[in-house]
């Protein structure tokens, strides 16, 4: 069955690179959201299998927003995506539930050998 | 993985990123803007850093973090103040001191207090701080321990090994891990986790499992060790050197053809063919040669792998002086062997501390230079200053009781910026905390000396000083002028003749008790080898060879049986006790097996003085 993503970026670059990535993988991108607040609402209209969380965004920070979504549903699965040098904030999201990161400057293999990995549990 | 066997690799890359570091810092201080040069910087510390975690010295990859924290910033203000570049190069200073630690297999030195002291300036970027983490060498206790090592290429250690922990956690219970949660929460964490896990697992059914990360480089399973730690080796610090293949494949080519040479040798002596064996001799000798030109390939090194640093220095005296000093360096691509160049970089720094500090009052250009004199190298350091004032010396030389007042009437000026090489000798007002009191001149001259050298000096008031070393390209191998002298086989490092003559007997005069001779206009105090070697008196000659050098910064004629002639000597240190012999630099074995020692004349007579 094809997996299901929601990007989660404010910059527009990134979420496009990462959409490419999922497509050509195979992968379904059901929605795209430029901050937090909007990622919560677009998990709760697709619920999908994986999101894909930036950390640093206005509104509401990818942790937060993390936060809020696992609150509602325990067995969402997102994997931050984090810059070099924000090791601390992606420690921390791993403990408040993240099941894995994923590094920029993205390369393809990295990204989906951690995606799918986290989606084969 | 043994990491242990990557450290010199480490050490030599990281040297040379903080060698780049140091040289663009300088840079980016002209062009504050220049968004190329930061990102450089960046990754240079950013490489470090890499390096530093996946070798375990966690200090030092905590600093080069923070170093990486402070261009951060500087990169998001858009440029780079002065400020900035001073606590920058002074965390490249200590980054420098901690791979002398690492170099010396001791702890590495403390960086939370540099840290500590430049977070003021970082606060915008928020907590990120990494403390170093020690891993337990090994987990004590039940359970299954596993080992897993991070791959190079993993860039977010600690959350890597956070999800690590909590994959294990699916297989079993995690009883105990190394580094703590706690501790890779504080960051700086190592990419090696040790972990005692409790599994119903196979250790083939874990390594499948965690074979789907390809951020391990090793999953390990160690067993448990004795308790007892076997003693590490002590710390030998073997310098290494990069050849190139091009170099290594001269050398198998020609270790060939001796091989073949050999041969043809061997037959021609059982065939006692005296044709082939003169042929087989000359092909020899050609061999012999060409090694020794590619062996001398490999040691030679160009004079830029020393000036690096030298920018900066400037940089950092104008800095603290408030001058304006331009540093030009010309001929940076001139060679020498490596040893010579190891020893020149503290007289180097010396001698354009002196220009920047003493030669130029405000403004001005300093000038090193380096070029080829057939088989030497002259180094010059020169700057357009105010030039030394021989009134100045002069005087000074006469309050420290270096000359007498009568000399002080008739001495040369050429002898007389000699003097500023006497040991304590200082004609700066003022002791500035750059170039101290006048220690440094003789320094500079006893090290170039040592190398078989000469310091030559030249200023006119005025207009600035030059100071000249003049070296030989290799010390190992070097020419040497063979004395005779009471039936003794001498040599004298060609360097340090300046001429060699012959007199008349009758040419001696008198000055005082000295015996001297007038040589091109000047008076030459002479001096007898076989006195100063304590050897009786040699038979009367018609002609006295005479070899000019010069001694304490002093011409002096040496007395000598005969001049035998000049030659190539690969020459060797005594061994121990005879290197302690006053007066001796060394040995050379001659062709028909005779020792011939190289003698250094001014310890010589030092010693008889003592």
């Amino acid at each position: 069955m094809t997996k299901r993503v929601l990007i989660v970026d404010d910059a527009l670059f990134m979420r496009n690179l990462l959409r490419d990535i999922f497509s050509e993988a195979g992968w379904q991108v059901v929605a795209e959201a430029e901050n937090g607040l909007r990622a919560i609402e677009e998990y709760n209209i697709h619920k999908p299998d994986l999101v894909t969380m930036d950390i640093v965004m206005p509104e509401l920070g990818g942790l937060d927003a993390m936060r809020r979504i696992l609150s509602e549903h325990a067995d969402a699965k997102v994997v931050m995506c984090s810059a070099l040098g924000q090791e601390r904030m992606v420690m921390d999201a791993i403990k408040a539930g993240a099941k894995d990161f994923i590094v920029k400057p993205f390369q393809d293999q990295q990204v989906l050998e951690v995606v799918e990995r986290v989606c084969g549990e | 993985m043994d990491i242990a066997k990557y450290r010199d690799m480490f050490l030599s890359e990281a040297a040379e990123h903080l060698q780049q570091m140091t040289a663009l810092l300088v840079a980016v201080e002209q062009q504050p803007a220049d968004k190329d040069t930061v990102a450089a910087l960046f990754r240079a510390v950013h490489s470090i850093k890499g390096m530093a975690a996946t070798m375990g010295f966690s200090a030092t990859a905590h600093l080069a973090h923070h170093l990486e924290d402070s261009l951060d910033l500087c990169r998001e203000q858009g440029q780079i103040d002065s400020e900035q570049i001073d606590q920058l190069l002074a965390g490249v200073d200590l980054l420098d001191g901690l791979l002398d630690d690492i170099t010396a297999q001791r702890p590495e030195r403390d960086v939370d207090g540099f840290i500590a002291a430049s977070a003021i300036c970082l606060q915008e970027l928020g907590p990120e701080h990494m403390t170093p983490v020690e891993v337990a060498d090994q987990l004590d206790g039940e359970g299954l321990r596993l080992e897993l090592h991070l791959a190079e290429k993993v860039a977010a250690v600690g959350p890597r090994l956070l999800v690590l922990i909590r994959q294990l956690e699916k297989f079993g219970k995690v009883l105990e891990t190394s580094p703590s949660e706690e501790q890779i929460m504080q960051g700086g964490a190592p990419r090696l986790l040790r972990v005692r896990l409790q599994t119903a697992l196979s250790q083939e059914q874990l390594q499948q499992q965690l074979r789907q990360f390809s951020e391990l480089s090793d999953i390990l399973f160690p067993v448990e060790k004795a308790s007892q730690r076997p003693q590490k080796k002590p710390a030998t610090a073997a310098s290494t050197v990069r050849v190139s293949t091009d170099l290594l494949d001269h050398f198998i080519n020609l270790t060939g053809e001796l091989i073949t040479n050999r041969y043809s040798l061997q037959t021609a002596a059982s065939e006692q063919n005296w044709q082939d064996l003169h042929e087989g001799l000359g092909q020899l000798t050609r061999l012999v040669k060409n090694l020794h030109h590619q062996v001398l390939q490999v040691r030679m090194m160009p004079l830029a792998s020393i000036t690096g640093r030298l920018p900066r220095a400037v940089r950092d005296l104008c800095r603290s002086s408030g001058k304006e000093v331009s540093l030009e360096i010309e001929g940076a691509d001139i060679e020498l062997d490596r040893a010579i160049l190891e020893e020149l970089t503290d007289p180097l720094m010396h001698m354009l501390r002196n220009a920047v500090d003493h030669g130029i009052k405000e403004r001005g250009k300093v000038l090193i230079k380096a070029w080829r004199e057939r088989d030497q190298v002259l180094i010059q350091v020169a700057d357009d200053g105010c030039g030394i004032d021989p009134q100045k010396i002069c005087q000074r030389a006469l309050e420290r009781n270096l000359i007498s007042p009568a000399q002080a009437e008739t001495i040369r000026n050429y002898d007389l910026l000699q003097l500023i090489c006497s040991p304590g000798f200082s004609t700066a007002a003022e002791v500035s905390a750059t170039s101290g009191r006048g220690v440094g001149m003789d320094v500079v001259k006893t090290a170039v000396e040592r190398l078989g050298g000469v310091l030559l000096i030249d200023s006119v008031l005025g207009e600035g000083s030059k100071i000249t070393m003049k070296l030989p390209l290799s010390v190992a191998i070097i020419r040497v002028l063979m004395i005779d002298c009471a039936e003794m086989l001498l040599a004298l490092p060609i360097t340090r003749v300046l001429q060699t003559i012959e007199i008349l007997p009758e040419e001696i005069q008198t000055s005082g008790k000295q015996l001297v001779i007038s040589h091109q206009g000047e008076l030459l105090p002479l001096l007898s080898l076989r006195k100063i070697l304590k050897r009786p008196k040699g038979p009367k000659q018609k002609l006295l060879p005479l070899v000019i050098t010069e001694v304490l910064g002093r011409k002096v004629g040496l007395v000598v049986d005969r001049l035998v002639g000049q030659r190539e000597v690969f020459v060797q240190p005594l061994p121990t006790p005879f290197e302690r012999l006053r007066g001796c630099s060394g040995g050379t074995i001659l062709g028909d097996g005779r020792l011939m020692f190289v003698f250094d004349l001014q310890s010589l007579l030092e010693k008889r003085r003592g």
